[in-house]
Formats: C-alpha cells, structure tokens, sequence
C-alpha cells in the first residue's frame, strides 16, 4: 500500500510539472530541424553524385558505427572481448559437470518440440538482421544478440548440459569468437594491404574510393548492395557477438563440481 | 489541441526521464543487494541513452498528417529527389550510432559484474553488501 501511494505521487508530480510547464509555454519540444553535422551524415550515407564522401549505405547509422566512425567501434568491439575475457578469468580453475542429458531432463515434450521448431527460425531472424544491416536498422550487435538468445533458451528447455553434448562448448565458442575478432581486424587494413601490393595510396578503415586513392571495396555485386566493408565488418561482428554471448551463458549456467579443497 | 497534447506528453516523456535517472540513483545508493544494483545500473543506462535519443529526435512538420518513414526504397535510385526527402525528413543519426556502442559497452560491463556477483556468492554465500560489509573477507 505504501508504494502504491509513493508511486501515485511520483506520477502526480511528473502528470502536473508536465501540465504546468506545457500550459506556461516552457514545455520541451523537438525542433524541425536538424543540426548540420546531422543533415552531411544523411546526405553523404547514400549519394551517388558524392562519389568521393559516399558510404553508399542507405541505413547512417550503420554507416556512422563502421565508417565514419569506424577506429570507436573497433575499439568498443576491443571492450566487449575484454570484458567476457575478464569474466572467464574470474571463473577459472571451476571444474564444470558434464553428464548426459537424458529424456526427462528439461520441460515437457510440448515445450521441446516448440523449442526444435523456433530455434532454428530465431536464428534466421537473427541472421537477417545481421546481414541486412547496412540496408535495414539492425547489424551485428543486433543480430548477434537476438541469436544469442537461442543457446539461453535451449538450456532452460532441454538441460544445462544439452549443448555441451551437441558439441557447443566454451573452446569452440572461443574460437569462433577470435574467428570474428580476426575477420574485423583484417577487415579493416584489407584495403590497407591491397595499397601497399598495388602501390596506390590507401588508408586503414578505408571503405569506398576517396579522393587521392582509388581504391574501394566492391559495393555492389550482381546488384546486391555490399556497401564494401560494411557487409564484412556486420558479418563478423555477428559471428563475435553471438559467440561471446553464448560463451559467458555457457559458463555462467552449467553447474559446478562439488569443490573439494 | 493536437498540438498542445504533442507537447504536454513530450514533457512527460522528457521530465519522466529525470524521475527516473533520480530512482535509478537512489536504487543504486541505498538497496543492499547486489542483483538490485545490478538492475537499477540498468536503468540508469537505459535512462541515459533514452536521452541521447531524445536529443536526436526530429518533429514532424504537420501534426495532423500522418508521417511516412525515411527510407530510401528504390535502388539504384533514378534522381536526387529521393535522397533530398529522405534528409528532409530523416532524425539524426549520431545519437543513434552513439547509443549503440554504448549499449554494447553497457552490456559488457553487466556480464562482467554478473561474473563479479557469481564469485561473490560463491565466496561469501550472500549477496546482501550489508553482509558482505561485515564479514571483511
């Protein structure tokens, strides 16, 4: 009763500030218009008469995140490893069970059947988000995530040890997910190391042709749009999220071995 | 009257906002136990970049009509009135693209102190800080 009271009170405050400021003409409105760094990301992302400003994404901000902005997202992806790598450092050394999962482990039958059908269908989703991001709102973080859902699920489904026994285990996720980290890493100087081969002058995080170096990652293949290296940096960052989230689910919820000091 | 209700909630929504950043502070100052925390620096991120959002956030010139989202459909597009509708009404993307990596950074951090709290109870057999204040290793 208390926090129901405290909680219309708090609502009242907020409804009548709100009523009172908007009757007073003080009230925060979003303007119009947008600032000018706003309007040059939105008309460079996708323009074909800028051929030299151009990301020749039509999605900006998946243009900002791995273009104009790359050397951040580089470094942030950098922070995410570091932070999954410091929790499995705190959780050494923790000898972790591995039984085999029998038919009555897990939730009923209805519920795993569900679970065989859906699965497969979230990770196309998942997929589909990734590797449209840089025509659609989404990209590797995004699908990386929604596909990390799948492991979470199956463990609350059919057992704490089911993907251990399907072959998903932490080396593997580790792997895959250095895999990932790899791919952005070469990703990012490939046009960098075709420079230094061709001798043409290049840059590192360089996606289409600039001014004083013609080189630029193919963006459009048979008329799909690749945007050059955004397809690859979204396909790795898929690949490296949805691993590492994977992995920290994986330690985090397979049971221990009695400790015996 | 449309106009003046589009402004009345926007004023909720943004002074919502500060009710929230101030519960989610005081969540995270004063309730004892570590999965709580966990939660409210939750919020206060999510609070946070809410207002990042905000701030990018663009109005649509007439109220009263309804608003066609900016996407540039047709590729590749055949004149530049395409793209110059699409500025015209596009929010601003920066916001978005900073939001997103500290959404990543975020969640980094909330599966480390998740490991973190994990170890806590592991060696200390509670999650209560008033307890775990009090037992000094």
């Amino acid at each position: 009763m208390k926090r129901v009271v405290s909680l219309a009170v708090l609502v009242t405050i907020v409804l009548g500030m709100s009523l009172l400021l908007a009757l007073s003409g003080q009230s925060f409105y979003p303007s119009e218009n947008l600032r000018w760094l706003a309007i040059v990301y939105l008309n460079t992302t996708y323009n074909p008469y800028l051929p030299d400003f151009t990301v020749r994404s039509p999605e900006s901000v998946t243009a900002i995140v791995w273009d104009y902005r790359g050397l951040d997202t580089l470094y942030e992806t950098t922070v995410f490893y570091l932070a999954i790598i410091a929790g499995l450092a705190l959780g050494r050394g923790v000898k972790r069970l591995n039984q085999k999962p029998t038919d009555e482990s897990g939730l009923s039958p209805i519920v795993k059947t569900v679970t065989k059908i859906t699965g497969p269908m979230i990770l196309a989703v998942a997929a589909s988000i990734g590797l449209h991001g840089h025509l659609t709102p989404g990209g590797g973080f995004q699908g990386g995530a929604t596909a990390a859902v799948v492991p979470v699920v199956f463990i609350v489904v059919f057992s704490s040890f089911y993907l251990l026994w399907k072959g998903v285990s932490s080396q593997r996720m580790l792997t895959l997910r250095s895999a990932g980290l790899i791919g952005i890493g070469l990703t990012s100087i490939s046009l960098f190391l075709a420079g230094l081969l061709l001798g043409l002058p290049s840059y590192v995080f360089q996606n289409i042709a600039k001014a004083g170096s013609p080189l630029s990652m193919p963006y459009d293949v048979h008329g799909a749009l690749l945007s050059g290296t955004l397809w690859w940096f979204n396909l790795f960052e898929f690949l490296a999220v949805s691993s590492g989230f994977t992995l920290a689910f994986i330690i985090l919820m397979t049971p221990e071995a009695e400790e015996k000091w | 009257m449309v106009g003046f209700l589009a402004e009345y909630m926007f004023t909720v929504i943004y002074l919502s906002l500060f009710v929230n950043l101030g519960l989610s502070l005081f969540g995270l100052f004063y309730k004892p136990h570590y999965v709580k925390k966990l939660i409210m620096l939750g919020v206060l991120g999510d609070t946070l970049n809410m207002f990042a959002i905000f701030l990018g956030y663009r109005a649509w010139p007439s109220p009263t009509t309804p608003s066609r989202p900016p996407i540039l459909l047709t590729y590749p597009f055949e004149n530049a009135s395409v793209l110059v509708e699409f500025t015209s009404r596009a929010v601003d993307p920066l916001p978005q693209a900073l939001v997103l990596t500290a959404v990543v950074i975020g969640l980094a951090v909330m599966v480390f102190l998740i490991f973190l709290g994990d170890n806590l109870f592991k060696h200390y057999g509670t999650l209560d800080m008033r307890e775990i204040r009090r037992l000094r290793g």
